[in-house]
């Protein structure tokens, strides 16, 4: 694997000082950028809002949108690389959930439940296209080209990391993506993926590591930087 | 707790907070944890490039007018449900499938009462033609094995996908399968009990015509 070249050296991201609380554990637990707290500690909610989407009230799924449309939209540009087909397939995801509540038990929470309905849209939008492509004798990749959107603080390390995360494997990249980005605990990722926690973390470990290995530059040219 | 350059790996993947706390106080005096520690959290940090939370103001209409449209052109669908509360729960292809079995099974019966009344009174008759005659019967027989055996061979094939489902399709397909096989199973039943009777053949050929579509559907997710 080589490397991706990044704009920003490590260093000028990270500071070299300790942190106070060591490292990420639980995303959780310093989770800022999302709408929600943690899935867990709204069981109440989440069976409450279970019981009224299943009685069909419309404002229920209003709630779960208010709740959980941003992230949801974030994780489906995110698997499909552009916004448009991740607003395509939240809206598949309300409109299966809705078709399909009937059929949910409350093995797992209902929120985790609407991801993995999301996700397995995601796959099926993504395999759909790669079909329509291979259709077209079209030889560009699987992988979704991103499309330009809101500016970060470092586009280049944004796309720096999209070409990267472009190159895991499939269970790397969405573990990655719903972990470190979307700051699912590793107990709702197991859940939302159909693996086992440790397989969560195990995975999420891979993934950081291949990650590791394409982004960080060159020691040698990294030294000529500072 | 003391940790060394080789605890870093097992931390990274599933450290606690004291064991992260060690492996800082570690990397305080050793330059290559430290790079690594520094290089292993910029990630978490990167991956804050791929939030993008802001709203659209016209996709929560637009996803509730597809709901609002979904539930008014299904009305019927909650009611339909509802006589299917006793069965578990596995998908909604679930109890269309079983409603689907079921006016199968209805339409046979009515069909074999149906013979069963149109039968020659006297014992002679004309030679009814939904029977089969007995070298006929045996070529279907044999065609129908033969038939089965080829199916049985995509089912073989498409059989590790349809155990463990990656998508909520494929576990419609594995459903959809299994309706299938059991009303192919009390077809067959029927058939063995009344071998001559060219209707339950057919209807037993379109089961396996339509087992035989839904494996081919199955492998073909798979491509």
């Amino acid at each position: 694997m080589g490397t991706m070249g990044l704009a920003l050296p490590w260093k000028a991201r990270i500071s070299s000082m300790p942190r106070e609380r060591g490292t990420r554990v639980e995303p959780s637990e310093h989770f800022a950028g999302g709408p929600r707290p943690a899935l867990g500690e709204a069981s109440s909610e989440d069976a409450a809002l279970a019981a009224a989407c299943r009685s069909g009230d419309l404002r229920a799924y209003d709630r779960l949108y208010t709740l959980h449309g941003a992230r949801m939209k974030n994780l489906a540009r995110n698997v499909l690389g552009n916004p448009s087909d991740a607003e395509d397939a939240v809206q598949e995801t309300f409109l299966k959930v809705q078709r399909s509540i009937a059929s949910f038990r409350g093995q797992s929470s209902f929120v985790t439940w609407t991801y993995r309905i999301l996700i397995n849209t995601c796959y099926d939008a993504r395999r759909s296209r790669l079909r329509k492509k291979e259709v077209a004798n079209d030889d560009s990749q699987e992988t979704p080209r991103p499309e330009p959107r809101a500016p970060g603080a470092h586009p280049s390390l944004r796309m720096a990391l999209e070409r990267a995360l472009a190159k895991l494997t499939q269970h790397q990249r969405d573990v990655f993506l719903l972990y470190e980005v979307e700051g699912f605990r590793h107990a709702e990722i197991a859940g939302m993926l159909e693996m086992t926690e440790t397989a969560s973390k195990n995975t999420l470990f891979q993934a950081k590591k291949n990650l590791r290995l394409m982004l960080e530059p060159p020691r040698d040219s990294a030294a000529e930087t500072r | 707790m003391q940790v060394t350059c080789n605890d870093r790996d097992p931390i990274f993947e599933d450290g606690t907070l004291a064991e992260w706390a060690a492996l800082e106080a570690h990397a305080a005096t050793c330059p290559l944890c430290a790079e690594e520690v520094r290089a292993w959290k910029s990630l978490s940090v990167a991956a804050g490039e791929l939030r993008d939370y802001s709203d659209s103001p016209s996709f929560w209409p637009r996803i509730e007018r597809a709901l609002a449209e979904e539930a008014a052109r299904n009305p019927r669908r909650a009611e339909r449900q509802g006589w299917f509360s006793f069965l578990p729960s596995l998908s909604p292809a679930w109890p269309a499938a079983l409603a689907g079995a079921l006016v199968l099974i209805l339409i046979l019966t009515l069909s074999a009462a149906w013979i069963y009344l149109r039968r020659p009174v006297d014992g002679r008759g004309t030679e009814d033609q939904s029977l089969l005659k007995s070298k006929a019967l045996k070529e279907v027989e044999s065609a129908e094995t033969a038939y089965q055996r080829s199916i049985d061979k995509l089912a073989a094939e498409a059989k590790p996908q349809l155990e463990s489902p990656a998508t909520p399709l494929l576990a419609d397909y594995h459903e959809k399968l299994l309706v299938l096989d059991s009303a192919i199973a009390e077809l067959r039943a029927q058939a063995g009990m009344n071998p001559s009777n060219a209707q339950l053949r057919y209807q037993l050929l379109a089961m396996y015509e339509e087992k035989q579509h839904a494996l081919e559907e199955v492998l073909e997710t798979k491509r």
